[in-house]
């Protein structure tokens, strides 16, 4: 029992992370309809800067936690934003009436460079950055317990909050009501007075900056990270955002949560060796059965 | 773009202080402190000359839109042409006289090449069979498999499996490897085939995933990561080994000296006559109604069911026959490493793929096989690079989809002549 | 137009093939992953190899001609390996090769170095396969995964007094076979696992999975694998409030592993087999100060890079540069390299295993157990 109930927290936070890689995806694929192959690798980026972040602050001798943890925060937010938007002007934005396809490879050719180009610059070690903060909470139940780390509820904590941030700007905001125009229909969006270049940039800037969330999230939690680690989570984000509906803002978190608790569950209670086997077959099962994902609107098709 | 005329020097600056901004932020942190274990060293003059490469481009770029061929330049990215050209009805190609050459150069070609020319030019005809694969899905009927490398790993595997289980050889899994690809794309393609692009792509992903995580986890089976030996192909049972399990060896019944080289020569030529046929076929088939069908789905699927065409069927072939040229390209690269395992198969090599599809322009097969030899032949070429290769061939990829968006080559159509003497 | 992109590409290619043929000196080729998630064994078995090549060339060379190293990338990769065996034996025209680093990248290269008589050293690859395929020319420096994993598993029975014990790997070749040859040693003592799981190479989170070590009550977590994994393993174990021994194998020997661990009291007692201290030989005393001295430590298989090209020196010095014979030689005689004295058995396996139990203490560093 207890080792269920511990199963579940552990797929809750790895799954609140997809969720917030996800957004990316789904926000960017929502506005231009393409996959944003360099996302995972901009969430990578992110781990790095955090580290940075984090050297440079205790290099300067500040030891406060909250003031580290807000200070590494709004530092990789803002570089990462701008790893956002310099992508989408340099890779996306000639590209903009090109078919889709070639924006792919486009995208498919940028997270090479970012990959290659951190790895260049930072050398190719697994980096790590020191504990910050430990401790947990622990239930017993039974015979046994199930604990949750304080970093664990913090992850939590911010991927909600960050979740709750960006849905009121999306809903209430003159931004968020220009993206979901330009969402809808981008010509007629512009018609009626809308940058939608600028739009679409600052859709990748927030994209990126919900990356950047999770990449200084996970990066504090897990502590370590190399060039590589964009590239699974990346996968699994799009998968979650699919799972969830492409588009979709609560579909990618809920898409998120699904896809941790199942992994978690499966590798817990099963297999760990076939958990990726599980995973992807379950995006093929739902999306056999439910072609747009769980909260996309279906297509509609006339013949 | 503006109206007036000249150059505008004060706005080209303000764009380079702005370049210069943004590479400070965005390089500034990733180059200029390296990390190292918890601590860092700072590297400011490397980010100085990012900085001021970044905004020396920025300024040289900016100066050229606002000059005529700059303008021209911009004006042509703008404009969206069609992506085929017709040509008038007694257009004779030059490839007429350009195929015998290429084939006859083809054909001589290992017996000059050296050894290491020689195996980099059977993995780029290896791509140039993956890429006609893929093209007949992608290309021709418009559906974005992003998991075709599972095909290839079922080829690749099935030689090798087949070989150690079954005891057979190159020449008898050379087609039961088309044939099993073929089945897998079909039962693949059955339920999918009602999705939509991108939901296509991500469930064609996460098949080529579970292909390559099968793989890796059954180990009773495959050997999991440690790989299987695949064996090489035979000449009417003459191998091309040093020392023959059974019977004689290649070069000592032709008594010749042995030569490691013999075995790729002979791989080359088999991989090269196989190229030729696929492509034959596929230029067949472009041109016969099934071909047709194809594009015509691509272009627009309402309207071809409304016609009554069987889209289920048209686009179920596409998959099976993309798969089984996938799995033809597995056995040959099997046969070339002499050994597999589940790292070649991973998604990066179905990006790859695509890749050369797209590059070398949708539905051309002259710009597959050309971008199939770029993207092979250009890793290799950059190793001297080393530790930039990767990098480059990002750069490549993001730099040539922007200069020419549609591909290298454009496909290009015969026109027809109207009949004379019909009754209007 | 088609038509001169064709002709550029056969022209660039011939090029390709032509840039590497005029070179008069030894040329021995390093290969490892000097790109990609591995590069940092990579730039070890490089900087190995650089030192070892420029300190005997200052001695005058192999047979007064002066070594040359080509660097050879295989990204860890198989396909690039072939590709980059075939290159530096046709090309290059290489002699001999330091490397690879990968075993699955050393297994296919082998046979293109068999076939075409150039001698190979691996420093690092410890698959068994490598060397039970019987090629006459393959050596390597290193030990065996399974010799690891006998000493690995009579330590966890003998000396722990072990039950419970849960075996992790990541899936690949490396820690797949460590895993594998630890787990028949450990059965055949009469002790069965009572968890066997692979990881993903790759990921971070193995929360799932520790809970899972949890609920099974280990007391011992043997881990086939790098120290990618290792480090977020062990720190992932800690944190859940698990207090089983940790025991790896030569895959976590880097500093690395510290730092990717997040602080050193989560390596704290964790248990690793390891050859004999590289830098611990009195041979190789004078160049493991200068290592130091010239700002780099020498970690994980620098030291073993460097007695591999001394090896390579060393057989083709006796033969005057015939690399068949070379490997005929190194099957017979023992060589004196920085890691004392070498010697070889017919498959070309180290005739004595130096694998010893390591320690990680609460400051980061590990030292030698005395058993």
């Amino acid at each position: 029992m207890d080792i269920v109930l511990q199963q579940l927290v552990n797929g809750l936070t790895l799954g609140s992370v997809y969720g917030l890689i996800a957004i990316g995806y789904t926000m960017v694929y929502g506005i231009i309809g393409m996959i944003n192959f360099a996302h995972g690798d901009v969430y990578m980026v992110s781990s790095y800067l955090t580290a940075i972040a984090i050297a440079l602050f205790s290099f300067f001798g500040l030891e406060s936690f909250p003031i580290i943890i807000f200070g590494t925060l709004i530092f990789t937010i803002i570089v990462t934003g701008a790893y956002g938007w310099v992508i989408e002007r340099v890779a996306y934005r000639p590209l903009r009436n090109s078919s889709r396809l070639s924006v792919l490879i486009s995208a498919i050719g940028m997270s090479l460079i970012l990959q290659n180009y951190v790895q260049i610059s930072q050398g190719a070690r697994q980096q790590g950055i020191p504990t910050m903060l430990t401790g947990a909470i622990r239930f017993d139940i039974g015979d046994g317990f199930v604990q949750i780390t304080y970093m664990k509820l913090f992850i939590l904590f911010a991927a909600f909050l960050g979740m709750g941030v960006l849905t009121y700007i999306i809903q209430k905001t003159k931004l968020g009501r220009m993206c979901r125009a330009t969402q809808q229909d981008r010509k007629m969006a512009s018609i009626l007075g809308i940058n939608t270049d600028r739009v679409i940039s600052s859709v990748f800037v927030i994209g990126a900056a919900m990356a950047a969330l999770a990449g200084v999230l996970v990066t504090l939690d897990y502590g370590a990270f190399d060039f590589y680690v964009g590239f699974i989570i990346g996968i699994k984000a799009f998968t979650a955002a699919v799972l969830g509906g492409i588009g979709s803002l609560p579909g990618a978190m809920l898409g998120g949560v699904i896809l941790g608790l199942s992994e978690a569950l499966f590798a817990g209670l099963i297999s760990s060796d076939y958990k990726d086997v599980f995973s992807f077959s379950l995006l093929v099962i739902i999306l056999i059965f439910r072609p747009s994902g769980l909260l996309g609107k279906p297509e509609v098709e006339k013949v | 773009m503006s109206q007036e005329t000249g150059i505008n020097i004060a706005s080209s600056i303000k764009d380079t202080i702005i370049a210069g901004l943004l590479a400070l932020i965005v390089f500034g942190p990733v180059v200029g402190i390296l990390l190292d274990g918890y601590g860092f060293e700072t590297r400011f003059d490397d980010v100085a000359w990012i900085v001021a490469i970044v905004m020396a481009g920025r300024f040289a770029i900016s100066v050229f839109v606002q000059t005529e061929a700059g303008k021209k330049f911009i004006y042509r990215q703008l404009i969206k042409e069609d992506g085929v050209t017709v040509t008038a009805p007694d257009y004779k190609s030059k490839m007429r006289y350009i195929i015998p050459i290429v084939i006859i150069i083809g054909l001589i070609a290992p017996f000059i090449a050296s050894k290491y020319v020689l195996t980099v030019v059977i993995l780029g005809l290896i791509y140039v069979l993956l890429g006609l694969g893929l093209n007949i899905v992608v290309g021709l009927a418009g559906l974005l498999d992003l998991g075709f490398v599972g095909f290839y790993a079922i080829g690749a595997y099935g030689l090798a499996l087949g070989y150690e289980y079954l005891g057979l050889g190159f020449w008898s899994m050379l087609p039961l490897a088309a044939i099993m690809a073929g089945v897998a794309g079909a039962i693949l393609g059955f339920p999918v085939l009602r999705m939509h692009g991108d939901y296509l792509a991500i469930v064609t992903l996460g098949f080529g995933e579970i292909i390559r995580l099968v793989l890796t986890n059954w180990t009773e089976f495959t050997h999991g990561p440690n790989g299987v030996s695949a064996p090489l192909p035979t000449l009417f049972g003459l191998e091309f080994k040093r020392r023959s399990r059974d019977g004689t060896p290649f070069h000592e019944f032709f008594g010749l000296s042995y030569d490691s080289a013999f075995k790729y020569i002979f791989i080359y030529l088999v991989l090269f006559l196989v190229v030729l046929a696929v492509l034959y076929v596929k230029h067949r088939l472009t041109r016969m109604p099934i071909g047709r069908a194809w594009e015509a789905l691509r272009e627009d699927e309402i309207a071809c069911r409304s016609l009554g065409l069987n889209h289920v069927l048209v686009k179920l072939s596409a998959f099976t026959l993309g798969a089984a040229t996938g799995g033809i390209a597995g056995v040959f690269f099997a046969t070339y490493q002499g050994f597999v395992n589940p790292s070649s198969f991973t998604f990066f090599e179905s990006a790859l793929i695509l890749a050369i599809v797209v590059l070398g322009g949708m539905g051309s097969t002259l710009g597959v096989v050309i971008a199939a030899f770029v993207l092979t032949v250009a890793p290799e070429m950059l190793r001297e690079f080393a530790d930039y290769r990767v990098l480059m061939f990002g750069i490549l990829m993001v730099v040539m989809m922007i200069w020419k968006p549609r591909g290298l080559v454009r496909v290009t159509r015969k026109g027809f002549a109207t009949r004379k003497g019909v009754v209007k | 137009m088609s038509n001169t992109v064709v002709r550029k590409t056969l022209i660039s290619l011939a090029i390709a093939g032509a840039a590497f043929s005029a070179q008069a000196d030894v040329v021995i080729g390093v290969a490892g992953p000097h790109t990609g998630a591995y590069a940092a064994f990579g730039e070890q078995l490089w900087r190995g190899a650089e030192k070892a090549a420029m300190d005997i060339n200052a001695k005058g060379g192999i047979n007064g001609e002066m070594i040359k190293l080509v660097k050879a990338d295989d990204a860890c990769e198989p396909k690039q390996a072939v590709s980059i065996a075939n290159r530096l034996v046709d090309s290059d025209e290489a002699v001999a090769v330091v490397g690879h680093f990968c075993s699955s990248s050393s297994i296919p290269a082998s046979t293109i170095y068999e076939e075409a008589g150039v001698l190979m050293v691996t420093p690092a690859s410890t698959n068994p396969t490598l060397t039970e395929r019987g090629l006459p020319n393959v050596f390597r420096v290193c030990g065996r995964d399974d010799q690891q994993g006998d000493v690995a598993a009579s330590y966890i029975v003998d000396d722990l007094g072990a039950k419970r014990v849960a075996i992790l790997h990541d899936k690949d070749t490396y820690g797949k076979g460590l895993a594998d040859a630890m787990k028949a040693t450990m059965n055949s003592y009469g002790v069965d696992e009572v968890l066997y799981e692979g990881l993903t190479r790759g990921e971070k989170d193995f929360n799932a999975v520790v809970t899972k070590i949890r609920s099974v009550d280990a007391d011992v977590v043997y881990f086939g694998g790098l120290h990618s994994e290792a480090g977020p393993l062990v720190r992932q174990m800690r944190e859940q409030g698990l207090t089983a021994t940790f025991i790896s194998g030569d895959g976590i020997v880097s500093d690395e592993f510290v730092s990717v661990a997040g602080s050193p009291e989560y390596v704290d007692g964790v248990l690793m087999t390891f050859g004999a201290d590289p830098t611990s030989y009195a041979a190789g005393k004078v160049v493991v100060d200068e290592f130091r001295e010239s700002g780099v430590e020498p970690e994980g298989y620098v030291m073993y890079s460097y007695t591999a090209m001394q090896v390579v020196a060393a057989a083709l010095d006796a033969t005057e540069l015939d690399p068949i014979a070379a490997s005929d030689w190194l099957h017979e005689n023992s060589i004196e390299t920085v890691m004392g004295t070498k010697k070889f058995d017919e498959k070309g396996d180290l005739t004595i295993s130096d694998y010893v139990m390591y320690e990680w203490d609460d400051k980061g560093k590990y030292t030698m157990l005395n058993n």
